[in-house]
Parts: C-alpha cells; structure tokens; sequence
C-alpha cells in the first residue's frame, strides 16, 4: 500500500463517535425540520466553518449549498489559500465520518475503495472499506493521481455506491466529496478528465482574503489552529433531514426552462468546444433549491440560477481553442451567457 | 466575364429608362431599349471574355449597339447582318425624321419608327456607358451619373415629374446595381456565404444547435444595415415630396390650376402687354380676314380669357396641357352655363396673315364647338381658349363652327343660381383692392337688385354717365391702384381698363366674371367677308348667367371716340335705353319692385353668392384660396402632426388604463388550468403582473435602462441603487418587485392588493421622473419610448421580411447560374 508523501497519513479517521453513524443509521424522521430549522442548521454550520475561512461568505455559502444539493464540491485555488482548510471546516462542522485522502502519482483505485482481504479465521474474503466509505470526504490534490485512480470516484460520486469484487456497497447518505486542486504546479499531475469533472456540482476557487480578513487570520492562527477549536455544530442526520427539505423546494416551470436555456445556451456557443450536460441542468437546478433554501426562500428565482450558473456550469466546459488564444475563459463566457439571456417572465 | 453585374447594369439601365415613359404616347418604346441594352450587355461581356483593355470594350459596347440598331431597324437594306452604307442611310434619316417629330410635338409624343429608333439609341448610349463604368472600370456609383441623365429628361420635359413608382424602379435598380459592386468587390477575397436573416438568438433558445459553427465573419448584419438605410433613402425620397404640402410647384405660389398626370403648363407673354402693343401699332395692318354666315354680324374673336384678378392685372390661371386636350376635329366641350338662351351655330373661315408671329392662341367667336385646323392645337376646356404648345396661327386657314348664343334680356334677368364652381373661380377679389372701389361698385348699382340690371347699369355707367374718355395714350394699367385711380380720379383709358374695371366691379357685386380678350368683328369688305385689323385689338369683360353661359358685355365707348368697332351686344342696351329716365325697360322690370325683390329673392338668393352685404368676408375668402399662402391646409396639418404625436402618448394611457382595469374587473371563474399555466393566470398574480409591466413600461419610459436578464430582485436592487431612492421609494420599488417575484416563481401568491401595487408603481413613477432630467421627462410623457418600441418591433420584422425577399433576389442570377 502506497504511502503519502506527506508526513501524515494520507487516510485520517475520524473520531469514533462519528462512526456509529456512518453506516446504516436509521433513516431520517419525515417530520424533519421546516425551512425554518434549515436555516437555523445552516445558519449554525456557516457561522463555524467562517469561524476558520474569514472574509469569504460566499465561498462558504457555496460550499454549504453543494452539501445540501447532495454533491461534490471541486476546489481549485493556488496553495495557502485555506481549500483544505475549508474542506475540513466543513467537514468537522458537520458530526459526521470525514476521511481525507492524500492523492499522490501512486495512489491506487482500491486505496480508495477498499480491497477484499483473506480471513484466515473466517476462511473467506472480508471487504476492508476504503476511505471512500464516509459521509464526507476530503480528497486532496485530486489531480495528483493517476487516472486510473481518479476515476476510482466516479462510480461512487454518481451513483454513491461501490463496487469491489462484484459486490456492490452503497454508501451511506449523505456523501459529499470535497476534492481541492492546484491550478498553478502542472508538474507531474493529472488534469481530471471531463467525465470526473462533470461529476462535480461545482468548482470554487477560493482567492486570495482581504488584508482585514488575512490580519484577522494571523491573530487567530497565531494561537492555535483554529480548526482544532472547531467542534461539530450539526449531525449527519441533520444534514439528511436538510437535504430532504431542499427536495421539497419549489422549482416554477419558468425557472426550469431558464436552466435548461442556459446550459443549453453553451452548447451551440462559438467560444466552446464542448457545453454543458444534461447532467450539469441537474446540477444546477438541485444547486439552485439549496441556494433558495439558504436564503430562507421555499421557492427558486433566477437569480439564484444565475448566481449558480459560473461555479456549476464553467469547469464542464471546453473553450475552443480560439477562445484560448483570445483568453477567453468558460467562466467569462458563463457570465456573458448570463447577462445576454433574458430571465422568464409572463407574456413572453 | 462578370456575368452577374453586367446583368445588374442592365437591369438598372432599364429600370432608369422606366422613368422615360411620360415622353411616349405608347409603351412599346420600353422593348426598343431593352433589345439595345441586350446588344449592349452581351458585346460587353465579349469584350470582357477576351480581356480587352476598356477603351476597346466601349467600342464593342458601340459596334454592338450599331448593330442591333442595324438589325431592328435598316435589316432590309443590311448585309445580312452587317450595315451597309445604305442601312446605314436609312439609320441616319429615321433619325433625323425621329428627331423632328420629336420637336414637332410636344410630350407625349407618338411612337413614330425614328423615335422609336431614338430611344434605342439613348437608351442604348447610357448602357454602354454604365456597362463600361460599372462592369469594365469597376465605377458604379458613377455609373449613376448616366443614369440620372436618361432619368432627368422627362423631369426637364414635363413640369409635373415621374411617378413616383417610376423613380422607385430607377432609385431600386441603381442600388441593386450598387450592391452587386460591392457583392463583386468583397467576392473577390473568396467565396461569399449567403445567409439569410437568422434568428441571432438560436445559441440562446438552446433548441437546435445552429447547423454550421458560426465562424464566419458578421458580415450579414452590415449588409443589412446597408439595405436599410437604402430602403430608407428610397423610401424617404418617394414620400417626403407626397408628404409635404409646399413642395409642388403648384400651390406653393398660388397658382393654383387643375392638376392631373401628364400635363404640361403653357407660357405665354403677357396677354395685355401685347394687347397695348397691338393697338398703338402705327401701320394698323391686317390680322386676319374671315368669312362668316352669321346673319346678324359676326360677334367678337377671342382669344384669351382672363379668369384671374391677382390684385395688379388680370390674368389667366396656368393651362396644363395633356394629349387628351387635341382638338383632332372632334367636338369641343359644351360651352359653360348655356342651356336656356337660343343658340345660332355660326361657321366662320379664318385666315390669320403669314406675317402674324406668336399668335399661339386661336381668335375665334365664342362658343367654339368644333375647329378644323392644321397642327397640334389643343382646348381649354372650362375657357375654350384654343392654343397650341409650338405651332402659331400665322398662316393658317381654319374653319370654326361656334355656338353663339342670343339670350334675351328676359332670359338674363331670370337666370337661375350660378353653380358653385363658378362661383368659388370666378368671384374671387383680392384683399387689396380699395374700399372705395367697393363702395363705387355699390353707389353705381345701388337701388337694382338682379344681375342683369347692376351689368346693364355698370355698362351704362362706363360708356355714358360716368364720364369716361377713351384715350389710347393712358398708361397700361400696371398695378391695382392704377385701375383704382382709372376708376375714381382719371377716368381716362382704354379698352383694357374699361373691362377690367367692369369685370373687378362685377365680381365686387358677386357676378362671375372674366375679361375676355381678342378682336372685334372688324370692318365688313364684302357681304360675310370681314377683315381684322391690329388695332381691332380689344379687351371686353364676360359676365355669368346660369342658362346663357358667359355673356359678353361692353363697357368701352365705341365709335370714333373710342373703340371704332365695338358693338354694345343687344341684351345689354335695352337697359341704357331705358336707363335714361324711365324704368320701363324689360330688365329692369324686376328692378322696379326691389323691396319685393329682397322678400321673395330670386330663385335662391343664398346659393346665388351675391356678397353685396358680406363681400368683404366673401372676398377675404376667396382671396385667402386664391392667394397662394392659404392657412386651412397648414392649419389641418398642424393638426394632423399634433395628432400624431399625441398617439404614443395616448397608446401609452390606453395600455395603462386597460391593464388596471383587467385587474379591478372582478376575476372570472375559469376552468382548472394546469399548476404552470395558473401561474400566469392567477389574478392575484394578474395584479403584480400588470404591475410590473407598467414599471418597466415607466422605466422605458424615463430613458432608464431596463435588462432582460435581470430578475425582478435584480431589477428593483440596480434601480433601488441607480436612482437612490428614499425609503418609500425603495419600499415601493421592493413590493412590487417582491410580488411579481412570487407570482412567476413560488406557489405562494403575493399578497399586495391591487391598489397598494398600483400606488406603488405610481410612487415609482414619480421617483422615475424625479431622478431623470427635464428632457427625459417630458419625453416620458410626451413620446413615451414603451409604445414606440412595439411599434419599431412590428416595422423591424416587417423590414426585415422584405429585406430576406431582396436577399434571395439578389441570389437569384447567381443560383440560376449554379443550375
């Protein structure tokens, strides 16, 4: 078994207490919290997580929404800018399983899956879950892997299962992938290829804080690591319960086809080479029912589509090599699409 | 080759030459160009194929031209196809035969073979010239210049202009031929991708991906651009004239006249300069000689009738002239107004001396009713003044049968109303004309009530009692107060100003008249043989009778102390006669009872326009008609344009009112629409809807910017901060965004009363107008941006309609080439 480079373990458990949930856990009461209390809940979780990540609420609002849309979140920054810091926030926030995963060159699929081993006693194979087997997990440096090992998490983000020898384990909801990747160091990575990437509900990058906010980080940091004050502010069960009530959120027939027009809009773009997936409408109308909900709303507007639309839709896209030359980023193209593309209203 | 713009050039040579037709009697003329443009364009493009150098393709386009002339018109005389010096003969003199035909008559003229030869020579001239400028020399906008030459010639010829859709054939055909230059020009850098006008928006809709990357250059929305403003020009060309009341010509400066398509006006010198010229001429020789089998005396020679006072002089209103106006030996038009008084037909030959020069009007006894001359003479018909457009009457021999009339007194002095018509024509008196010129008019004639007796009473007092002198020597009247100092203080003159006198006093008591001006009868040489000297020159008023038609009077004293030869008609001297003390006389006969006359008046006193009381306002209206500057047209105008910029702002009232008043019509029950659909039609949602709708309508209104891709929070956040609103302001703005939010998107519905929105949206109002200038306000009131976007929506797809027509034709020769 490959070792991380890095002077910790590249598999972290968690404290035991979390473990108890983590798998089959009773199913969540269906009598669970209104709106109300998801706000409350989320309310709690941002309030810690930006107890570590300071000056960046949207950041954290982002992340909290790809939490309760049930996906996966890509962070993509320069180092130091706190992605694991955010990733692990996250994480310790919320009372549940967290594993973190180093990606080296080395890392194999079944380090991250598990592997079936011999028992001896038992005379029989035993499946050994990989980390992959948690509520949240952080993998880090995603593009330092091989391929081969990438795409390890496709099953497992998608269809939140895993296959081994097989026999297929489901994972325990909810499951929520936080990979971090630098864009910067190209040396010896492995850019993630498209499918991977549009697995991903949403690529944030992080940027750089304010000076007020990086003073702020300094006084805090210079005690001790804020991370290790962080104590968990909601249960996994509480995240099911949230994630439920984002189901419930009211998507008007106007909005949907506004999703639909816009991921559409990038297929037939002249600056890109590929558009966006049916799978990336999902993505962004699930994403925009969280988003609602985070603003104590029981009902999605455009606005929300559109505040979505760059984190969702830009790292699917393929710009044409034009666009690149002109540097032109699918980010930019997102938000002209944005701006160009008229919200629904009556009458039209 | 370049096959297609030589096809082009063509195609605009014929379409200029569209504007020709007003010149031609027949359309068979067009077929004569289009063959020379063919020889034209297809010796062109052998020159082309060859690659000879420009000069040689102008020879090519003339060698070719020479031929199809050949062909079309000398082949019998030809080498098979080439011209032989005979052919060529023949070409020469049907040109020169075109070519006095063609100054003979006036447009438009018959379709003789040499001006058919003509025309294809022109025609065939300007194709050369265009083929070689635009196609040879790559030069079409100068190609113009040809074009508008050939096009500018019936312009010259014809006051009246082309048609306005001949111009738009021309202007078309040279922009097409603009167009396929630059098509040419920017083909030559590689093959062109038509596109045809495609829905910008289709990468949006996300739909159907477009079928080809959309990687060419954006040509597609200049062209366009390029078409519009072309059709713009064209279409503002062809309007603005039609449009605009004082750009004609005609009455701009008043002189009024009858229009009509293809008519030409006729200029004369001054018809009573000539006439003071003529009577002072010192030999007196003979005009012209006639020979009548009038009974009782021939009856003076017209010439002109003068229907005009413009305040100085009399004149008559401008002719336009057309072909129908031939005489061509069929019967002129009934005489005017004469249906009762008998009728002798009287045939008179004339012979007009050959020493007679720029007599272009006919003296011939009134009425006219059939003339048999040599030339192109052509009628006048409410005048019946004969005339002609080049010819002159000296030399000539003619044979007129006229209709004279012989009303009696009785019969004058019981005519019945005058038409309107005549009127509104023939009593006009300018403003200037002095109050006691009026007052004169009225004292001479006071006491006597009828037409007839107020004529025979001026006649009198002209010729007996007023104490007038004729005296050659008197100043030609030049100027209205020269007929007013005639009239009150001189009262010395000649037959001019004793017509004119009595015709401006007629109309000042409201009878039609006119001044008539000619020859009288002459002296007899021999039984029915008469001869007219110059100085029978003579000028005599006209005056109306319904039933008699226009009656000759005679004011200016005849015999040997004045006028030798003028003759006081018969109807007109019982009254002189009688004038003296009794008033026994037939025609004063109504006169004598004039108290009676005003309680039961004459037929029908309020048509019959006699203005002895209300002249003055009568006159003023007559006079602002007849004035040139006439201020109802102007004043409707004005009207019209305020009315037309009171539409947006009455569209955008109406658009207000009825999408409240939607809202306070109490909401009717309708059937289960499915959950989507009862979004939109929900009342409550009805309300913020409407409510929404006005605010954008306001925002457009006040010039503010209004983004579609914005939401209703994203609307109300930028505006909020746009305009810095104060609280309520912002609360308002907040509601109504608030509302319609809920009502597109949430299941909840808005909670707003319709009224709250509708205050609402009027306090938004106001913080609209608050925060733009005085301009933007008043425009938001006065031409508000909202309505006029719909309708430039409607005129855009309509233009753009028409402009994917012009597209595809444009691809037309180039895909018929591809087959």
């Amino acid at each position: 078994m490959a070792v991380g480079t890095h002077g910790e373990s590249f598999m972290e458990t968690d404290p035991p207490s979390s473990r108890t949930a983590r798998r089959g856990g009773p199913p969540p009461a269906a009598s669970g919290p209104g709106l109300d209390g998801l706000v409350q809940v989320a309310n709690k979780i941002r309030d810690a997580v930006e107890s570590v990540i300071e000056g960046k609420p949207a950041v954290v609002r982002l992340a909290l929404t790809v939490l309760l849309a049930e996906g996966h979140l890509l962070i993509e920054d320069v180092p130091g800018v706190g992605k694991t810091m955010l990733a692990k926030a996250l994480a310790r926030s919320v009372d549940c399983s967290v594993r973190r995963v180093q990606f080296t060159p080395d890392l194999l699929p079944s380090d991250i899956t598990g592997v079936s081993a011999y028992n001896q006693e038992m005379r029989e194979f035993e499946f050994k879950p990989g980390p992959v087997f948690a509520n949240i997990v952080v993998g880090d440096e995603i593009n330092r892997a091989s391929p081969k090992t990438q795409s390890a998490l496709l099953e497992c983000m998608e269809e939140r299962q895993v296959t081994v020898d097989g026999t297929t384990y489901e994972l325990e909801p909810p499951f929520m992938v936080i990979s971090t990747q630098n864009p910067v160091e190209m040396e010896g990575t492995y850019p993630l290829p498209e499918a991977q990437r549009d697995r991903f509900t949403a690529r944030i990058s992080m940027g750089y804080p304010d000076p007020a906010a990086e003073m702020e980080m300094l006084d805090t940091h210079g005690q001790a690591s804020p991370l290790d004050r962080l104590s968990p502010v909601a249960h996994a069960s509480d995240v099911r319960d949230l994630i439920e009530v984002v189901r419930r959120q009211h998507v008007s027939q106007a909005v949907r086809q506004y999703a639909i027009d816009l991921v559409g809009a990038t297929r037939g773009h002249p600056e890109l080479r590929l558009g966006a997936s049916p799978r990336a409408t999902l993505h962004l109308v699930r994403a925009a029912r969280a988003y609602a909900a985070l603003d104590d709303r029981d009902y999605v507007v455009p606005d929300d589509v559109q505040d979505l639309a760059v984190p969702v839709l830009a790292h699917r896209l393929l710009p044409t090599a034009e666009a690149q030359v002109d540097r032109r980023r699918p980010e930019q193209v997102v938000a002209d699409l944005v701006k160009r593309l008229p919200v629904p209203s009556p009458g039209k | 080759m370049r096959f297609r713009i030589t096809v082009m050039a063509g195609v605009a040579t014929l379409a200029g030459s569209l504007g020709l037709y007003p010149l031609f009697e027949r359309s068979g003329w067009f077929w004569a160009g289009f063959g020379a443009v063919l020889a034209v364009g297809g010796a062109g493009l052998l020159a082309r194929r060859l690659r000879l150098p420009a000069l040689v393709n102008l020879l090519f386009g003339l060698v070719g031209l020479l031929l199809y002339l050949n062909l079309a018109y000398a082949a019998s005389e030809s080498w098979f196809v080439l011209p032989s010096p005979a052919s060529v003969r023949h070409l020469v003199d049907l040109g020169e035969n075109g070519w006095l035909a063609a100054n003979r008559y006036a447009a438009p003229v018959p379709l003789l073979p040499g001006i058919e030869l003509l025309v294809a020579a022109g025609v065939g001239l300007v194709a050369v010239l265009v083929d070689l400028l635009a196609v040879r020399l790559r030069r079409a906008a100068p190609a113009g210049l040809p074009l508008l030459a050939m096009y500018s010639v019936p312009a010259a010829v014809r006051e009246d202009g082309v048609n306005w859709l001949a111009f738009g054939a021309g202007a078309f055909g040279f922009l097409a031929l603009l167009m396929a230059d630059a098509r040419e020009q920017v083909g030559g850098w590689g093959r062109m991708v038509t596109s045809y006008h495609r829905q910008r928006e289709v990468p949006l809709a996300g739909a159907a991906p477009p079928a080809e990357p959309a990687v060419r250059p954006d040509a597609a929305a200049l062209a366009a651009t390029g078409r519009r403003i072309a059709l713009g020009a064209v279409a503002v060309a062809v309007l603005v004239p039609a449009a605009v009341p004082g750009l004609q010509p005609r009455g701009m400066l008043g002189m009024g006249g009858g229009a009509g398509g293809g008519t030409q006006t006729v200029t004369t010198p001054d018809p009573l300069v000539s006439l003071k010229r003529e009577l002072t001429r010192l030999d007196d020789s003979v005009v012209l000689t006639y020979k009548t089998d009038d009974p009782d005396g021939p009856d003076y020679l017209r010439l002109y009738a003068l229907d005009k006072f413009d305040g100085d002089r009399w004149t008559y209103s401008p002719l336009q002239s057309s072909a129908k106006d031939r005489l061509d030996g069929r019967d002129l038009p009934a005489p005017p107004g004469l249906s009762v008084a008998s009728v002798r037909e009287v045939t008179t030959r004339v012979h007009v001396r050959s020493e007679v020069k720029d007599m272009t009007f006919l003296p011939v006894p009134y009425a006219p009713s059939r003339v048999s001359v040599k030339g192109d003479w052509r009628v006048h018909g409410p005048s019946l003044m004969l005339y002609s457009l080049r010819d002159s009457a000296g030399g000539r021999d003619y044979i007129v049968r006229s209709l004279r009339a012989r009303p009696t007194a009785a019969q004058l002095a019981a005519a019945g109303t005058y038409p309107a018509e005549v009127v509104a024509h023939y009593t006009a008196v300018p403003r200037n004309v002095p109050p006691q010129v009026r007052q004169l008019a009225q004292q001479i004639t006071s006491g006597s009530s009828s037409a007839l007796t107020q004529a025979v009473r001026l006649q009198r007092w002209f010729t007996q009692t007023g104490g007038f002198s004729y005296d050659l020597k008197a100043p030609a009247p030049q100027r209205g107060g020269d007929l007013a100092d005639f009239l009150l203080h001189s009262r010395r003159g000649y037959c001019e100003q004793f017509a004119a006198s009595m015709a401006l006093m007629a109309r000042i008591l409201g009878i039609p008249s006119r001044v008539a001006m000619g020859y009288t009868p002459g002296s007899e040489v021999r039984p029915g043989e008469w001869v007219v000297r110059s100085r029978d020159a003579h000028a005599w008023p006209e005056l109306y009778f319904e039933g008699s038609g226009w009656v000759r009077f005679e004011p200016t004293p005849a015999g040997a102390a004045g006028q030798g030869t003028a003759v006081a008609p018969g109807y007109s001297l019982p009254a002189v006669s009688a004038g003296g003390g009794s008033d026994g006389g037939t025609a004063e006969t109504p006169d004598t009872s004039s108290p009676t006359d005003a309680e039961s008046p004459s037929p029908s006193p309020s048509a019959r326009h006699r203005n002895d009381e209300g002249g003055e306002e009568a006159a003023t209206g007559q006079d602002g008609k007849k004035g040139g500057f006439t201020a109802a047209p102007w004043v409707a105008g004005a009207v019209l344009i305020l009315l037309l910029l009171a539409v947006p702002m009455g569209l955008r009232m109406f658009t207000r009112r009825r999408r409240w008043a939607a809202l306070t019509s109490p909401p009717k029950p309708r059937p289960r629409a499915p959950a989507s659909q009862a979004a939109w039609d929900d009342p409550a949602a009805g309300a913020a809807h409407a409510a929404w709708r006005e605010m954008r309508a306001d925002a457009l209104d006040h010039g503010l910017e209004w983004r579609a891709s914005d939401s209703p929070r994203a609307t109300a956040r930028r505006l909020g901060e746009l305009l810095e609103l104060d609280a309520a302001g912002a609360q308002a703005l907040t509601r109504i965004a608030r509302a319609e939010e809920l009502a597109r998107y949430s299941l909840s519905r808005p909670a707003e009363p319709p009224e709250r929105l509708r205050a609402d949206v009027r306090t938004v109002r106001e913080a609209f107008a608050a925060s733009v200038g005085r301009r933007a306000r008043w425009r938001a009131r006065l031409l508000p941006p909202s309505t006029m976007t719909q309708t430039g929506t409607a005129l855009r797809t309509a233009g753009n309609r028409a402009l994917d027509v012009t597209a595809r034709l444009n691809d037309l020769p180039a895909r018929i080439r591809r087959r």
